[in-house]
Protein backbone atom coordinates (compact mmCIF):
# COMPACT_ATOMS: atom_id res chain seq x y z
CA UNK A 1 0.00 0.00 0.00
CA UNK A 2 1.30 3.28 -0.79
CA UNK A 3 0.48 5.88 1.23
CA UNK A 4 -0.65 9.44 -0.15
CA UNK A 5 -0.45 12.19 1.76
CA UNK A 6 -3.27 11.52 4.38
CA UNK A 7 -5.77 13.99 5.38
CA UNK A 8 -5.13 18.04 5.13
CA UNK A 9 -7.04 20.83 6.33
CA UNK A 10 -8.86 22.83 3.85
CA UNK A 11 -10.43 26.17 5.05
CA UNK A 12 -11.40 26.58 8.78
CA UNK A 13 -14.36 23.20 8.42
CA UNK A 14 -12.64 20.84 5.46
CA UNK A 15 -10.53 17.51 5.96
CA UNK A 16 -9.82 16.04 2.63
CA UNK A 17 -7.65 12.94 1.70
CA UNK A 18 -7.96 10.78 -1.53
CA UNK A 19 -7.84 6.86 -1.25
CA UNK A 20 -6.59 4.78 -3.80
CA UNK A 21 -8.95 1.39 -4.16
CA UNK A 22 -7.29 -1.45 -2.71
CA UNK A 23 -6.86 1.39 0.69
CA UNK A 24 -10.62 2.20 0.14
CA UNK A 25 -11.82 -1.50 -0.03
CA UNK A 26 -9.46 -2.65 3.01
CA UNK A 27 -10.84 0.02 4.76
CA UNK A 28 -14.75 -0.42 3.85
CA UNK A 29 -13.89 -4.53 4.86
CA UNK A 30 -12.87 -3.74 8.29
CA UNK A 31 -15.32 -0.87 9.67
CA UNK A 32 -17.84 -3.38 8.18
CA UNK A 33 -16.30 -6.07 10.51
CA UNK A 34 -16.21 -3.28 13.70
CA UNK A 35 -20.25 -3.07 12.56
CA UNK A 36 -20.58 -7.05 12.75
CA UNK A 37 -18.88 -7.55 15.77
CA UNK A 38 -20.94 -5.09 17.77
CA UNK A 39 -24.25 -6.65 16.09
CA UNK A 40 -22.98 -10.15 17.98
CA UNK A 41 -22.77 -8.29 21.19
CA UNK A 42 -26.68 -6.64 20.69
CA UNK A 43 -27.96 -10.16 19.27
CA UNK A 44 -26.94 -12.20 22.07
CA UNK A 45 -28.76 -10.73 24.49
CA UNK A 46 -32.41 -10.68 24.94
CA UNK A 47 -33.26 -7.46 25.19
CA UNK A 48 -36.20 -6.12 26.75
CA UNK A 49 -37.93 -4.16 24.11
CA UNK A 50 -38.68 -1.76 26.82
CA UNK A 51 -35.55 -0.94 28.37
CA UNK A 52 -33.94 -1.16 25.20
CA UNK A 53 -35.84 2.04 23.89
CA UNK A 54 -34.80 4.03 26.87
CA UNK A 55 -31.16 2.64 25.95
CA UNK A 56 -30.84 0.00 29.10
CA UNK A 57 -29.30 -2.98 28.15
CA UNK A 58 -30.53 -6.28 29.93
CA UNK A 59 -26.99 -7.94 29.46
CA UNK A 60 -24.36 -6.37 32.45
CA UNK A 61 -21.18 -8.37 32.26
CA UNK A 62 -18.28 -7.46 30.65
CA UNK A 63 -18.09 -9.25 27.03
CA UNK A 64 -15.64 -12.35 26.57
CA UNK A 65 -14.14 -11.39 23.39
CA UNK A 66 -11.57 -9.81 23.93
CA UNK A 67 -11.90 -6.92 21.33
CA UNK A 68 -15.16 -6.37 22.06
CA UNK A 69 -14.11 -5.83 25.99
CA UNK A 70 -11.82 -3.43 24.51
CA UNK A 71 -14.05 -1.28 22.33
CA UNK A 72 -16.24 -1.23 25.02
CA UNK A 73 -14.69 -1.18 28.41
CA UNK A 74 -15.34 -1.24 32.06
CA UNK A 75 -15.68 2.01 33.82
CA UNK A 76 -15.32 1.04 37.18
CA UNK A 77 -12.77 -1.95 38.27
CA UNK A 78 -14.87 -3.12 41.03
CA UNK A 79 -16.97 -5.55 39.32
CA UNK A 80 -20.73 -4.60 40.85
CA UNK A 81 -19.88 -0.87 40.03
CA UNK A 82 -19.22 -1.96 36.55
CA UNK A 83 -22.14 -4.19 35.93
CA UNK A 84 -24.38 -1.23 37.09
CA UNK A 85 -22.46 1.23 34.83
CA UNK A 86 -22.71 -1.18 31.75
CA UNK A 87 -26.17 -2.04 32.18
CA UNK A 88 -27.26 1.85 31.72
CA UNK A 89 -24.72 3.29 29.20
CA UNK A 90 -23.34 0.13 26.96
CA UNK A 91 -25.61 0.38 24.22
CA UNK A 92 -25.09 4.27 23.87
CA UNK A 93 -21.42 3.56 23.40
CA UNK A 94 -22.25 1.10 20.87
CA UNK A 95 -24.62 2.73 18.62
CA UNK A 96 -22.29 5.53 18.78
CA UNK A 97 -19.04 3.17 17.68
CA UNK A 98 -21.65 1.63 15.13
CA UNK A 99 -22.46 5.57 13.89
CA UNK A 100 -18.84 6.29 13.71
CA UNK A 101 -18.36 2.94 11.82
CA UNK A 102 -21.23 3.45 9.12
CA UNK A 103 -19.92 7.16 8.35
CA UNK A 104 -16.64 5.76 7.29
CA UNK A 105 -18.22 3.00 5.35
CA UNK A 106 -21.21 5.41 3.35
CA UNK A 107 -18.32 8.15 2.70
CA UNK A 108 -15.45 5.28 1.33
CA UNK A 109 -18.82 3.51 -0.69
CA UNK A 110 -19.94 7.02 -1.88
CA UNK A 111 -16.65 8.82 -2.86
CA UNK A 112 -16.07 9.87 -6.15
CA UNK A 113 -11.99 9.28 -7.69
CA UNK A 114 -11.14 7.84 -3.71
CA UNK A 115 -11.65 11.64 -2.78
CA UNK A 116 -13.13 11.96 1.00
CA UNK A 117 -14.41 15.08 2.08
CA UNK A 118 -15.09 15.82 6.04
CA UNK A 119 -16.46 18.32 8.02
CA UNK A 120 -15.70 18.84 11.44
CA UNK A 121 -18.69 16.20 12.53
CA UNK A 122 -17.53 13.80 9.98
CA UNK A 123 -13.94 14.18 11.39
CA UNK A 124 -14.74 13.15 14.47
CA UNK A 125 -16.45 10.42 13.57
CA UNK A 126 -14.06 8.77 11.39
CA UNK A 127 -11.30 9.79 14.31
CA UNK A 128 -13.11 7.44 16.60
CA UNK A 129 -14.00 4.45 13.78
CA UNK A 130 -10.29 4.64 12.52
CA UNK A 131 -9.39 4.24 16.29
CA UNK A 132 -11.63 1.66 16.71
CA UNK A 133 -11.04 -0.34 13.62
CA UNK A 134 -6.71 0.16 15.69
CA UNK A 135 -7.90 -0.71 18.75
CA UNK A 136 -9.40 -3.83 17.06
CA UNK A 137 -6.58 -5.45 15.07
CA UNK A 138 -4.25 -3.68 18.17
CA UNK A 139 -5.54 -6.98 20.19
CA UNK A 140 -5.12 -8.81 17.82
CA UNK A 141 -1.66 -8.54 16.78
CA UNK A 142 -0.99 -8.60 20.66
CA UNK A 143 0.65 -5.30 20.45
CA UNK A 144 1.10 -5.32 24.39
CA UNK A 145 3.45 -8.23 23.95
CA UNK A 146 5.01 -7.87 20.88
CA UNK A 147 7.42 -4.63 20.33
CA UNK A 148 7.29 -3.17 16.87
CA UNK A 149 10.61 -4.85 16.38
CA UNK A 150 8.81 -8.44 16.74
CA UNK A 151 5.60 -7.10 14.46
CA UNK A 152 8.41 -5.61 11.86
CA UNK A 153 10.61 -9.07 12.06
CA UNK A 154 7.27 -11.44 10.98
CA UNK A 155 7.87 -13.95 8.03
CA UNK A 156 6.56 -12.84 4.87
CA UNK A 157 3.97 -15.45 4.66
CA UNK A 158 2.62 -15.18 8.11
CA UNK A 159 -0.54 -13.40 8.03
CA UNK A 160 -0.52 -11.21 10.88
CA UNK A 161 2.27 -8.98 8.62
CA UNK A 162 -0.39 -7.93 6.66
CA UNK A 163 -2.62 -7.27 9.06
CA UNK A 164 0.23 -5.30 10.92
CA UNK A 165 0.91 -3.24 7.59
CA UNK A 166 -2.66 -2.25 7.80
CA UNK A 167 -2.39 -1.61 11.63
CA UNK A 168 0.81 0.61 11.00
CA UNK A 169 -1.14 2.49 7.72
CA UNK A 170 -4.28 3.43 10.06
CA UNK A 171 -2.19 4.56 12.41
CA UNK A 172 -0.28 6.94 10.18
CA UNK A 173 -3.81 7.79 8.32
CA UNK A 174 -5.19 8.82 12.18
CA UNK A 175 -2.41 10.84 12.83
CA UNK A 176 -2.51 12.91 9.64
CA UNK A 177 -6.54 13.52 10.75
CA UNK A 178 -5.39 14.61 14.25
CA UNK A 179 -2.78 16.87 12.92
CA UNK A 180 -5.33 18.51 10.58
CA UNK A 181 -7.67 18.81 13.73
CA UNK A 182 -5.12 20.53 15.78
CA UNK A 183 -3.74 22.79 13.45
CA UNK A 184 -7.63 24.34 13.35
CA UNK A 185 -7.77 24.24 17.60
CA UNK A 186 -4.48 26.40 17.52
CA UNK A 187 -5.50 28.99 14.88
CA UNK B 1 -13.74 -7.35 88.74
CA UNK B 2 -14.95 -7.65 84.78
CA UNK B 3 -13.20 -6.04 82.02
CA UNK B 4 -14.32 -2.40 81.56
CA UNK B 5 -16.58 -2.02 78.40
CA UNK B 6 -14.54 -0.17 75.31
CA UNK B 7 -16.22 2.89 75.54
CA UNK B 8 -16.02 4.80 71.65
CA UNK B 9 -14.21 7.73 71.60
CA UNK B 10 -15.69 10.49 69.02
CA UNK B 11 -12.91 12.86 68.51
CA UNK B 12 -13.56 15.41 65.91
CA UNK B 13 -11.35 13.11 63.46
CA UNK B 14 -13.52 10.42 63.93
CA UNK B 15 -16.50 12.56 63.55
CA UNK B 16 -15.08 13.92 60.19
CA UNK B 17 -14.36 10.48 58.95
CA UNK B 18 -17.77 8.84 59.89
CA UNK B 19 -19.57 11.94 57.83
CA UNK B 20 -17.35 11.30 55.30
CA UNK B 21 -18.19 7.57 54.89
CA UNK B 22 -21.82 8.11 54.53
CA UNK B 23 -21.33 11.68 52.52
CA UNK B 24 -22.18 11.44 48.84
CA UNK B 25 -19.89 14.59 47.58
CA UNK B 26 -16.31 12.88 47.92
CA UNK B 27 -14.92 13.68 44.92
CA UNK B 28 -14.62 10.84 41.94
CA UNK B 29 -11.98 11.12 39.75
CA UNK B 30 -11.17 10.30 35.79
CA UNK B 31 -8.14 7.55 35.48
CA UNK B 32 -6.75 7.26 32.35
CA UNK B 33 -4.57 4.01 31.42
CA UNK B 34 -1.78 3.41 29.48
CA UNK B 35 -2.49 1.55 26.03
CA UNK B 36 0.24 0.72 23.53
CA UNK B 37 -2.06 1.16 20.84
CA UNK B 38 -3.63 4.60 21.48
CA UNK B 39 -1.67 7.02 19.71
CA UNK B 40 0.13 10.15 21.60
CA UNK B 41 -1.17 12.96 19.52
CA UNK B 42 -4.57 11.44 19.21
CA UNK B 43 -4.61 11.21 23.42
CA UNK B 44 -3.27 14.42 23.43
CA UNK B 45 -6.23 15.65 21.10
CA UNK B 46 -8.99 13.63 22.92
CA UNK B 47 -7.97 15.61 26.16
CA UNK B 48 -8.59 19.02 24.67
CA UNK B 49 -11.42 18.15 22.95
CA UNK B 50 -12.84 16.63 26.00
CA UNK B 51 -11.89 18.59 28.65
CA UNK B 52 -11.32 21.71 26.99
CA UNK B 53 -7.56 21.82 28.18
CA UNK B 54 -4.84 23.94 26.26
CA UNK B 55 -2.34 21.79 24.01
CA UNK B 56 0.37 22.13 26.81
CA UNK B 57 -1.70 20.61 29.74
CA UNK B 58 -3.46 18.01 27.59
CA UNK B 59 0.21 17.10 26.72
CA UNK B 60 1.22 16.82 30.02
CA UNK B 61 -1.05 14.59 30.99
CA UNK B 62 -0.97 12.65 27.61
CA UNK B 63 2.87 12.40 28.82
CA UNK B 64 2.15 11.24 32.43
CA UNK B 65 0.25 8.16 31.33
CA UNK B 66 2.62 7.08 29.05
CA UNK B 67 5.43 7.75 31.57
CA UNK B 68 3.81 6.51 34.75
CA UNK B 69 0.92 4.23 32.99
CA UNK B 70 -1.96 6.22 34.61
CA UNK B 71 -3.29 9.69 34.93
CA UNK B 72 -5.94 11.41 36.84
CA UNK B 73 -7.39 13.33 34.60
CA UNK B 74 -10.49 15.01 35.84
CA UNK B 75 -12.20 14.98 39.77
CA UNK B 76 -15.49 15.84 40.74
CA UNK B 77 -19.18 15.22 41.24
CA UNK B 78 -19.91 11.16 40.74
CA UNK B 79 -22.22 11.84 37.63
CA UNK B 80 -19.85 14.49 35.60
CA UNK B 81 -17.31 11.73 35.93
CA UNK B 82 -19.28 9.12 34.72
CA UNK B 83 -20.45 11.40 31.81
CA UNK B 84 -16.46 11.63 31.03
CA UNK B 85 -15.31 8.44 30.98
CA UNK B 86 -18.77 7.76 28.51
CA UNK B 87 -17.07 10.15 26.79
CA UNK B 88 -13.70 9.24 26.73
CA UNK B 89 -14.61 5.54 25.97
CA UNK B 90 -16.21 6.76 22.99
CA UNK B 91 -12.74 7.53 21.57
CA UNK B 92 -11.43 4.35 22.62
CA UNK B 93 -9.60 5.19 25.66
CA UNK B 94 -8.95 2.89 28.94
CA UNK B 95 -10.39 5.16 31.23
CA UNK B 96 -11.63 4.22 34.74
CA UNK B 97 -13.41 5.83 37.46
CA UNK B 98 -12.87 5.46 41.34
CA UNK B 99 -13.43 7.47 44.98
CA UNK B 100 -10.10 9.92 45.08
CA UNK B 101 -9.19 7.57 47.90
CA UNK B 102 -9.36 4.40 46.18
CA UNK B 103 -6.79 5.30 43.58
Amino acid sequence: MTPTEGFLRHGSDTYIANFAETEREVLVNLVQQIIEILAERHDQANEDPLAAMVGITTHDSPPDDEVLLRLLPNAYQDGVDAAEFRRYTESTLRDKKRAHAMSIRMLLLSATDGDIVLDFENAQAWLGGLNDVRLALGVRLRVDQNSHEDLELLAPDDPMRAVYAVYTWLGWLQETLVEALMDEANS
Amino acid sequence: MGKLKPQPTVSEETAAEISAIFSSDRPWVVVVWDDPINLMTYVTYVFMTVFGFSKEKATELMLQVHNEGKSIVAKGAREEMERYVQQLHEYGLWATLAREDQI
